[in-house]
């Protein structure tokens, strides 16, 4: 993940740069993105991040976490991605009911008379949910004080501008400007 | 501070009592024991055989019989647990009764404020750590919440700010806004530095209260006060804290206050030679500020000539 930035105070640059990389490795982020760059202002004040993802992130289903198979009357589940263990278990209680899912290991999984097709196309995680936790992520960064704030999203390119004062007009021009400059010729 | 288990540690308290010395702060948490203890310095060696031989630690805490307020902008996840935690931590481990406190609307450059209640409240302990952001700019900025603190103020922030001076006893530039705990050797250099200079700070305050000494020393009302049935049955840790220039009691005004005023100290009521006032926390904490010898004087001579 390349960080730039730039601002008024250089002690504050060092410091807000450490600690966008320590909050984006702590929220399991940091690897999603490619690009990020901040301004920082504290004099006006006024703070725009942009934040460049390396994907579009797309919904996930639960056959994109699990493998799945049909014995008999029973469909078997062995998940692969455990992060997403809490979610599968969810949807499968609503969709069956907790006495037809038989949790029979951390990993495996029994349905009695359950449909495979039908479980596989279930979603676990939406796109908007992963976009959501890193806005989550630069939120936490920004200054708790500059509540005043802008969002553009636009593909994988998110663009965040904060401020203490009225949001007005020409800071918004001036974060869609710091918005393309961070988009350059990328394709988003 | 004596550092170690609980076996035997009656031998330990009855050691303290033998040598002259007053025990400051126990705390028990499982078969886990601390004692604070001021003891005389001859005694030092013959005390750290005692408490080897019982299986503890005993090292110098220069911080003990003070309690401090941390002081972070908010208690949101911006600036708590760190770093204002890890700078409670390391006065804690140097002695200090901590307490961590976040203002209800200390965030902003612009709009960060302290109410009358936050400073009185702040007012109440030995000194004040401020623990500031990254933003020279903003940090400067904030001096309205700390400039009306009576008590001595020590200013922790990233840059050096300028200007403060004035309003603060020490700055502590190199820490502001962080989001994982200080565990890197020189993150742990500089609480060091924080303690110390927190350390030299109280130490030039004792200094002062020497030349008009207190009409009697907050360890020695201590144990007056220990002996006080509703504080030996406080449930709450430590029900009695100690300050340098009073203590403060865990147990409701309203109930306690004119008991408590009607104590005998050296042939005295302490409500004559003490400002027994309600915390501003809430009501089951009470703030005994004692009077010094000349304040005492004077209002005896004040109650003779009228």
């Amino acid at each position: 993940m390349l960080v730039e930035v730039t601002g008024t105070d250089a002690y504050g640059n060092e410091a807000y740069k450490k600690l966008f990389e320590d909050i984006l490795s702590e929220s399991g982020k940091a690897t999603s993105l490619e690009k990020v760059r901040m301004l920082l202002n504290p004099g006006t004040p006024l703070f725009i991040f942009s934040a460049l993802m390396r994907n579009v992130p797309e919904s996930k289903t639960i056959a994109d976490a699990v493998s799945i198979r049909t014995e008999g009357n029973e469909v078997h589940i062995s998940i692969s991605d455990e992060n997403y263990a809490p979610h599968i278990l969810s949807a499968l209680w609503k969709m069956y009911g907790r006495d037809r899912v038989d949790q029979q290991t951390r990993f495996d999984i029994k349905i009695e008379n359950g449909d495979e097709d039908a479980i596989a196309k279930v979603e676990i995680a939406s796109g908007e949910d992963a976009k959501q936790e890193i806005i989550g992520s630069l939120w936490r960064v920004l200054p708790e004080g500059i509540k005043a704030r802008h969002n553009i999203s636009e593909g994988r390119l998110i663009t965040i501008a904060a401020t203490e004062e009225i949001m007005t007009e020409e800071l918004k021009e001036k974060a869609l400007r710091f918005h393309n400059e961070t988009k350059g010729d990328a394709d988003v | 501070m004596y550092d170690g288990g609980i076996y035997r540690s009656n031998e330990l308290l009855e050691m303290i009592e033998d040598v002259g010395g007053v025990v400051l702060q126990k705390t028990r948490s499982a078969q886990m024991f601390t004692v604070t203890m001021s003891i005389p310095g001859e005694d030092r060696g013959e005390m750290e055989r005692m408490c080897t031989s019982i299986g503890g630690t005993v090292r110098s805490v220069p911080l003990a019989g003070t309690e401090i307020a941390v002081v972070g902008p908010t208690l949101g996840r911006h600036h708590m647990p760190h770093p204002v935690c890890d700078v409670a931590e390391v006065l804690r481990q140097n002695g200090s009764i901590t307490v961590v406190m976040g203002l209800a609307r200390g965030r902003g450059k612009a709009t960060s404020q302290i109410s009358v209640t936050e400073e009185d409240i702040i007012n109440e302990y030995d000194a004040a750590i401020y623990v500031l952001g990254n933003f020279k700019t903003c940090v400067e900025a904030k001096k309205h919440l700390f400039e009306k603190i009576r008590v001595p103020v020590i200013l922790v922030s990233g840059p050096m700010p300028e200007g403060l001076d004035e309003y603060c006893e020490a700055i502590i530039s190199g820490v502001g806004r962080k989001s994982e705990r200080m565990r890197t050797p020189d993150e742990r250099k500089k609480l060091e530095e924080i303690s110390d200079r927190v350390d030299e700070v109280l130490r030039a305050r004792k200094k002062m209260l020497e030349e008009d000494p207190l009409f009697v020393h907050p360890a020695e009302l201590k144990q007056l006060l220990e002996e006080y049935e509703p504080i030996k049955e406080s449930l709450r840790p430590a029900p009695i804290v100690l300050h340098l220039d009073g203590l403060r009691i865990k147990i409701p005004m309203h109930e306690h206050g004119k008991a408590i005023s009607d104590m005998t100290v050296y042939g005295r009521r302490l409500g004559d030679i003490a400002r027994i006032s309600e915390s501003r926390i809430n009501d089951s904490s009470i703030i005994i500020k004692i009077m010094t010898r000349s304040e005492v004087n004077d209002a005896d001579s004040a109650g003779k000539g009228a």
